[in-house]
């Protein structure tokens, strides 16, 4: 094998805004050799991002020396050669397309380098079809997915010949549907064309098919090896602050009971396997259903006794109304939340979910349908929006996105000052506001918004919305761009905030997630409510949930697949890592029949 | 109710896919025609050359399969500047000239028959502009103009015009325009529910305005910048130095037709210019018509 990257004792240093020294890298030395499938590993400010910018001369060392094939990257009259060598997808496709038609995208690299025309036309409709995109080539990129978008930018380098693909965090904007789309082509790349490929990720399972993961920590090479070499370590791989996948975890708390289950599983096929070759998984019996890990607040009987908070009806939403470009983007959505519920919608990009959840603070109105909030309707003109907007809190996608003012306790206050509340009371809510999201008020209210980390501009965001003492709180994604750490922090401040009684709204196509912490669920697809039910309900068809684009917890699939087999009745209500475990271990510690 | 739709509105590019022989003409044989015929409309001060140029604009926009009423609608934009320029040139144009026949004098108002002539005049041309600059918008894509634009710039490269740099900013400008719009919903959504409203202040109170814009001024600012830094990694990852050689994907081969249309353009705007010629002329008072 022949090396084609070569990093050496790489540092990087770069000034902060605040003009201190940061040491982003501190002494990498790594090879890749050509073919090579490599997944690089890390959390937020691991210095990941920074290595993957060195191996295309984007970033030059501080110290050390970067090879790409026989160049130095410190060679400046190779600069082109090494940047058409090696190609790099970036996190967010929006900002990576030049062009206002997909072809023309596609050409923008063969163009800067001087490929003659004919031979550009052959490249743009090669790398079209390699990302399976040919039928849109005349298309606006704006009016593509965000899956096909990235697709677009992949052949946007595919067409310069690379020999490596790099792909920067380039799955960490896309829902599950244009994640597995984007990996699946970059394997296909590796295995057919030969294309060496190094994926920058914080995801361990977009690392399972990798054919070597590195794990950087604080600018450093923390661990190296195969996945199953690496996954196993639980323990270790959490105190650097990533997470395993769910099979991978339930492999190894198995492992600790039944020291003879294997601990290096990544796959719900494997773990299928293993279990039915341990022998000892017994048909079904009658094993109580394992139930929820959280305790409700309320139970079911309570809540209907009450009228819910939040009813939607029938509601039809069309975007574009009354021009030739109108489209409907909710046909038929019902669905009510209870005082004290955690509600969960899950649906992929465009089922119409996001647009549904801005119907329940008056920001959309209904077309059709009725939307009932706090006992107000409001389809009737006369009905007092302002009031509802402050009892149910809206939160966006990438809530810091809203900041606007230089110190934070401003910004918290833009909602109570609308209010018109007094100075004092202003006050007192932000206190309070930034108290419940972990920012100490005396600590942060005379910080630079601008100068937190992204996790800390997103925990003023919500301060914001909180600071309206909503009885609802609706969020979108509220993970979506944190690494693992941060989103287990999130979940807890958000769990928290539950416990203080505000009842929660929770959109997501993390069904991990979801399945842990939601009392119900309602599945959106094209605009429709598909499903509704308790977690147990919804994720016992995990089939289904795949035919709609969706993905299922891993454990989900796996107690599907068992059930397939025949080795466990269908339907067990085990949807999490905690719940199978204890529901396997039963099985696995019953006395042979 | 605000309503948060700004794309609706958003109407640079109103391309209209009408596939006429109009839409498949080489952008550049369109632009230079219009281009020309701008020029010469500028410089004719006929009434009766500009109707006939308007009853022309007028036949291609049929020719083209463009409805009128769109045309028609695009006026209606420019209704604001119509009224504002009849009324400077009410009050202002007559008193220019001490002599000539004064048709009504009305206090400050004084129409005389020249002033009138060029009342007239201005409208017609500025009518005839709008409609001639939505003809060349509606049949072509963006993606066409630009194209367009940098192929007829290029021959001035070596004078010192960054023909290229200038269609790639253009290109790249309206490529972010809908992503752009969309973000201005987002965040106009995100203020609103944290009780922010937009559209309700008084605008003789420019104070409050801005400051009531600033929540969403500042994220769209930030946001842009985060883009085009982020942008210009992507671009310099593929390969782009600014004003290296570079070849083109887009070829644009012009026809027959596309060269008949720029030379018919040529002869109508030649004919524009000079206009009234004397035989014409000549001709016209034969028939008793003076003076227009």
């Amino acid at each position: 094998m022949t090396p084609i990257l070569r990093v050496e004792n790489l540092h990087h240093t770069y000034a902060s805004p605040a003009g201190e020294a940061i040491h982003a890298l501190r002494g990498i030395d790594l090879t890749v050799h050509a073919g090579e499938y490599v997944a690089i590993l890390g959390a937020n400010g691991s210095g990941k991002s920074t290595l993957a910018k060195h191996l295309n001369a984007l970033l030059l060392p501080t110290e050390g020396d970067v090879w790409v094939k026989t160049w130095n990257t410190r060679d400046a009259s190779r600069t082109l050669d090494i940047r058409a060598t090696v190609g790099m997808v970036f996190q967010t496709p929006d900002n990576q397309i030049v062009a206002t038609i997909v072809e023309e995208d596609v050409a923008f690299g063969p163009e800067n380098l001087g490929i003659p025309h004919d031979e550009m036309v052959r490249r743009v409709n090669w790398s079209l079809e390699q990302v399976g995109m040919l039928s849109f080539r005349q298309r606006a990129p704006h009016l593509l997915s965000g899956g096909q978008k990235q697709r677009i930018c992949i052949a946007g380098v595919l067409a310069m010949q690379p020999q490596v693909l790099i792909l920067d965090e380039a799955t960490a904007m896309l829902d599950p549907v244009g994640r597995d789309e984007v990996l699946d082509i970059a394997r296909r790349l590796n295995r057919e064309q030969g294309v060496t490929v190094v994926a920058i990720t914080h995801f361990m399972r977009e690392a399972i098919h990798a054919d070597r993961v590195i794990i950087l920590s604080d600018g450093r090479i923390a661990l190296e090896g195969t996945p199953r070499e690496l996954f196993r370590q639980v323990e270790r791989l959490r105190s650097l602050q990533l997470d395993v996948p769910q099979m991978t975890e339930l492999a190894c708390r198995l492992n600790r009971r039944f020291p003879d289950f294997p601990a290096d599983i990544l796959s719900v096929d494997e773990m299928a396997g293993a279990l039915a070759q341990s022998g000892r998984l017994l048909p079904p019996t009658d094993l109580e259903h394992t139930p929820a890990s959280r305790p409700a607040v309320v139970t079911q009987q309570d809540r209907a006794a009450e009228p819910p908070l939040i009813a939607v009806r029938n509601l039809v939403h069309d975007y574009m109304r009354g021009t030739p470009l109108q489209v409907r983007a909710v046909h038929d959505v019902s669905l009510d939340v209870h005082a004290g519920e955690i509600v969960g919608l899950i649906g992929h990009t465009g089922s119409g979910k996001s647009t549904v959840v801005q119907h329940l603070n008056g920001l959309l109105r209904a077309d059709g349908g009725s939307v009932t909030v706090l006992g107000q309707d409001l389809s009737s003109p006369g009905a007092d929006v302002r009031a509802v907007r402050r009892q149910v809190g809206l939160v966006f996608q990438f809530p810091e996105a809203q900041l606007f003012e230089q110190y934070v306790g401003d910004d918290v206050a833009y909602g109570p000052r609308n209010l018109g509340l007094d100075r004092e009371a202003v006050r007192a809510r932000v206190r309070h506001a930034m108290e419940s999201v972990g920012l100490g008020f005396e600590a942060f209210k005379d910080r630079l918004t601008f100068g937190l980390s992204g996790g800390q501009r997103r925990r003023v965001a919500l301060a914001g919305v909180l600071a309206l003492e909503p009885r609802v709180l609706a969020l979108d994604e509220p993970t979506a761009g944190l690494d693992p750490q941060g989103r287990r922090q999130l979940l807890d401040l958000i769990l928290g905030l539950h416990r203080t009684g505000i009842t929660l709204v929770i959109i997501s196509h993390n069904m991990e997630e979801l399945a842990a912490i939601c009392d119900r669920l309602y599945v959106i697809t094209d605009g429709r409510t598909a499903m509704q039910g308790s977690p147990a309900e919804i994720f016992g068809h995990a089939q289904e949930l795949r035919g709609m684009g969706l993905d299922a917890p891993a454990v989900a699939m796996l107690m599907d697949r068992l059930a397939e087999q025949g080795l466990i009745r269908p339907g067990p209500a085990v949807y999490t890592v905690e719940q199978a475990e204890a529901f396997l271990a039963a099985l696995l510690g019953a006395p042979e029949a | 109710m605000q309503n948060f739709e700004l794309l609706r509105n958003v109407t640079i590019g109103q391309y209209i896919p009408a596939g006429s022989a109009v839409h498949r003409l080489d952008p550049r044989a369109k632009i230079l025609a219009a281009g020309m015929l701008v020029l010469a409309v500028s410089f004719n001060t006929s009434i009766l050359a500009n109707t006939v140029f308007l009853a022309l604009v007028l036949a291609v926009t049929l020719v083209a399969r463009i409805p009128v009423r769109y045309m028609l609608r695009g006026l209606l934009m420019a209704v604001p500047v119509l009224v504002f320029i009849f009324v400077m040139q009410a009050l202002f144009l007559g008193w220019n000239e001490p002599a000539g026949a004064v048709y009504v004098q009305w206090g400050w108002v004084r129409l005389t028959r020249n002033s009138l002539h060029l009342m007239v005049i201005s409208m017609l041309r500025i009518i005839a502009f709008i409609f001639l600059t939505s003809l060349v918008t509606m049949t072509s894509t963006t993606t066409e103009l630009t194209h367009g634009v940098e192929l007829l710039l290029t021959p001035l490269r070596r004078v010192g015009v960054p023909a290229h740099e200038l269609a790639l900013i253009l290109t790249i400008a309206l490529r972010f325009v809908p992503t752009l719009a969309e973000e201005v919903e987002r965040i106009m959504k995100a203020q609103a529910s944290r009780g922010g409203e937009f559209g309700v202040q008084r605008i003789w109170r420019p104070d409050k305005l801005a400051k009531a814009y600033l929540p969403l001024i500042v994220p769209l600012f930030l946001s842009a910048f985060r883009r085009a830094e982020e942008l210009v990694l992507a671009m310099e990852a593929r390969c782009y130095v600014s004003g290296a050689a570079r070849t083109r994907y887009v070829v644009l081969r012009a026809r027959p037709l596309d060269y008949a249309v720029a030379a018919g353009a040529f002869l109508f705007a030649l004919w524009m210019m000079f206009y009234p010629l004397p035989a014409v002329r000549e001709l016209l008072a034969l028939l008793g018509i003076e003076g227009l």
